[in-house]
């Protein structure tokens, strides 16, 4: 007897239809993954019958015999509120800042409908989704808490009212990859205690792997493929979810042939960056301890770590671009000044690439103009127009975006534009943040093989940081792996991944193995 | 927005351009029609209780209310986007020290200020316009000074760091450009609050002299004749009321759509 059944669902926002076609069911204790890149409809397909999302639903979704198609949007409610929980993708957002986690979990619990619980009922809701010491948690306010434990404690307020059905919107996307497979196997646990069917959305095919029973790979609103996971994945049958399974970065992807790196560039010596404390209080974080290292010509150098391990602050304070207390950083032998000095002689040896690649674009730039801005000043001697349409063809940007503004872009050509404005004025070397980390799967494996190519017949070195050791051996010789603002692991890529010695290397190689 | 937009730029053009082909003037009297009632001879509205014509009594108080108003929202925009702008972007001990200036002045009581200054000095139109300016800058400080805040730590301020951009140069092609929509939308907020200013102490009589007039005045005039003359209330009144609850409607619009 299946718990949900989904038929021949359809979804139209102001008479546009976004989603058409969709049929999947789960059973109870079951786990379906809705599979797809951003824009599939697949947040669309799971929020819109239960009234969570604009638009309007048709064909039928039954939740335990109740067709949630059928019923109007104050009906809904109450069959929402009985049977199913919700946990969304931004743990840092979801809870109200101002109030404790025990008066969020008991609101949760009490507009089930239920009596507010006593604090030894809330006191098990947190020790169901492994939380420590949950005596005293209760009384915290969630700045306090990490976002894998506050992903917990949405999770243990989804499902304090023990519903049949649980949706998770990208559970873990916000997360460290570390601590993904911590709640993905916390979500399976309590699945297979509780009996309830689970509904999981995604946009990484592989995360699904070993969590879900059954795969639903949606494209542009419409079903592309579904069955069960493991032959899923195993005989996909069609081109997108081939192309779905090939994206995803794994350790044990082929090598491709790199250039050799040869002669020292960069030398950063006892780099210690430190914060002041927020609020009142006196004293100061220190986010990089007295790290050193060094990046030959050509080299590929990823720093790997944890968020909150000061990777990104290390890289920007060697290439003058944060705060940095102590140390010094030398080019081929040359001192480099500190930040406010950095001429453009300087500044055009090293170029960054960040995360978000749409807020890294001015607004109200066009892309033409984007690209041109570092030509202006740190090589006004070469021609303009050329210049940047070399840089345009050499990210493979359509021709015709020039006249585009960032709003216009979608986020892969965003981050095109970004990378071509990082190679304009042709640098020794890229730092690139995180720079494939907000894009879609398929966007990111594309971004990465340009990133290759480009590695490949300029022979520039790179500075990466990232969270992901397959992309780090993807892309680069040598790993550092950081953790509380210290090298505490370095080596050749390969060997480094082959054995692991640090805990924090070991964990992340489990992350990306899985 | 566009009919709001519409109207006060009607009224605008009637101001500057309709009263020089009126037949009578702003301060001339006929003594043939003191408190006549609308379309009494050649006067079009009626006259106030000393026969002045009161469509062009009101036509010319709406163009000195409009431009004080709109000179004072200009001061405002320049010292308020530069003071906000600087502060945001320079940060530490100068933002520190700008914006408790802006508190500073925030605590005045600005009414008894200029009343003060008014019975010093005497009624002085100059004197109503720079009270008005100094006052009204300090929240378009604030605003823009959020605005650089949030605009400063984005990384395409520090991508522009890293394409070798000065930090002034940064300032002017990054940030104002960003900060602009969002200033020109208070700009517009700024426009009817400073006539509300200029009408209210020009209701209290301690705005412009007579003969010339003001919306505000010719309110208060129209409230002392409304048993006579109901008009001579209804019209500056009604324009007035046009014009705030217009350019209020359109500043609303604007600032919603840059803050999205």
């Amino acid at each position: 007897m299946s718990l949900y059944t989904v038929e021949n669902l359809g979804i139209d926002i102001d008479g546009v239809n976004l989603v058409r076609g969709v049929s999947f069911s789960i059973a109870a204790g079951e786990c379906l993954a809705l599979v797809g890149e951003s824009g599939s409809g697949k947040t669309l397909s799971c929020l819109t019958p239960f009234g969570l999302s604009a638009g309007t639903a048709s064909g039928s979704a039954k939740l335990d015999g109740v067709d949630l198609c059928a019923l109007t949007e104050r009906d809904i409610r109450p069959v929402r509120a009985a049977k199913a929980g919700f946990v969304f993708q931004q743990p840092l957002t979801a809870l109200t800042p101002h109030l404790t986690i025990g008066a969020q979990l008991s609101e949760a619990a009490g507009q089930a409908g239920g009596a507010s619980p006593s604090r030894a009922e809330l006191v098990e809701m947190l020790r169901r989704v492994d939380l420590p010491r949950p005596d005293e948690l209760l009384s915290q306010f969630p700045h306090r808490l990490s976002g894998g434990q506050r992903q917990r404690v949405m999770i243990a307020a989804a499902i304090a009212h023990r519903p049949a059905l649980l949706i998770a919107d990208e559970p873990t996307t916000a997360l460290d990859a570390s601590l993904r497979h911590e709640i993905m196997d916390l979500l399976d646990d309590l699945r297979r205690e509780t009996g309830m069917g689970m509904l999981l959305v995604s946009h990484d095919l592989g995360s699904v792997r070993g969590h879900a029973d059954q795969v639903v790979v949606l494209k542009d609103g419409a079903m592309v493929e579904s069955g069960p996971t493991a032959t899923l994945l195993a005989k996909p049958k069609a081109e997108y979810t081939k192309a779905l399974i090939a994206a995803a970065p794994r350790l044990d992807a082929p090598l491709l042939s790199r250039p050799k790196p040869q002669g020292r560039l960069l030398d950063a010596q006892g780099i210690s960056v430190s914060f002041p404390r927020a609020g009142w209080r006196s004293g100061r974080i220190i986010a990089v301890d007295d790290v050193s290292l060094h990046i030959d010509a050509g080299e590929a150098v990823a720093l790997v770590g944890e968020s909150g391990s000061g990777k990104s602050t290390l890289a920007r304070a060697i290439a003058r671009l944060g705060p940095c207390d102590a140390g010094s950083v030398h080019w081929q032998g040359d001192a480099w000044p500190a930040r406010a000095k950095m001429t453009t002689a300087h500044r055009r040896l090293i170029q960054p690439v960040f995360q978000d690649p749409v807020a890294s674009l001015d607004p109200r730039w066009r892309v033409r103009d984007i690209i041109a801005e570092p030509l202006k000043m740190l090589a006004p001697e070469k021609d303009e127009a050329s210049s940047v349409a070399a840089a345009i063809e050499a990210v493979e940007l359509d021709p015709e975006m020039a006249e585009r503004f960032p709003r216009q872009l979608s986020g892969g050509q965003a981050q095109r534009v970004a990378i071509a404005r990082a190679l304009v004025a042709d640098p020794e070397m890229l730092l690139l943040d995180e720079a494939t980390s907000a894009l879609d799967v398929l966007v990111a494996a594309q971004i990465v093989e340009l990133l290759q190519r480009l590695q490949r017949e300029r022979g520039r070195s790179i500075l990466a940081i990232t969270h992901d050791l397959a992309l780090a051996r993807m892309l680069c010789h040598r790993i550092l792996v950081l953790d509380a603002g210290k090298i505490v692991e370095a080596g050749e890529a390969v060997a480094l991944i082959a054995s692991p010695a640090h805990s924090v290397t070991q964990r992340l190689v489990e992350a990306s193995r899985r | 927005m566009k009919l709001p937009l519409a109207l006060v730029a009607l009224i605008v053009l009637a101001a500057l351009f309709v009263p020089p082909f009126l037949p009578w003037s702003y301060d001339q009297i006929d003594w043939n029609a003191v408190r006549a009632p609308a379309f009494t001879g050649s006067h079009l509205l009626g006259t106030d209780s000393v026969g002045r014509d009161l469509l062009a009594r009101t036509l010319v108080g709406t163009r000195l209310t409009l431009s004080v108003a709109f000179a004072a929202a200009l001061v405002a925009l320049v010292i308020g986007v530069a003071w906000g702008a600087i502060a945001g972007w320079v940060g530490g001990k100068i933002d520190e020290f700008m914006m408790r200036v802006v508190d500073a002045l925030y605590a005045l009581p600005f009414m008894f200020i200029v009343i003060l200054l008014m019975v010093v000095f005497g009624r002085s139109i100059l004197l109503v316009f720079l009270g008005i300016g100094a006052v009204e800058w300090l929240t378009m400080a604030r605003v823009v000074r959020g605005q650089v805040l949030q605009l400063k730590n984005r990384p395409f301020i520090l991508a522009a760091e890293a394409a070798g951009s000065s930090s002034s140069a940064t300032l002017r092609r990054h940030i104002l450009p960003n900060v602009a929509g969002v200033a020109l939308a208070y700009l517009m907020l700024t426009v009817p609050q400073v006539v509300m200013v200029e009408s209210f102490l020009s209701f209290l009589g301690l705005g412009v002299q007579e003969p010339m007039t003001s919306l505000g005045i010719l309110v208060k005039e129209g409230a002392d004749d409304m048993d006579v003359i109901p008009l001579a209330l209804i019209v500056p009144g009604g324009i007035l009321v046009t014009i705030l609850v217009c350019l209020t409607l359109a500043g609303e619009k604007l600032r919603d759509r840059w803050a999205a």
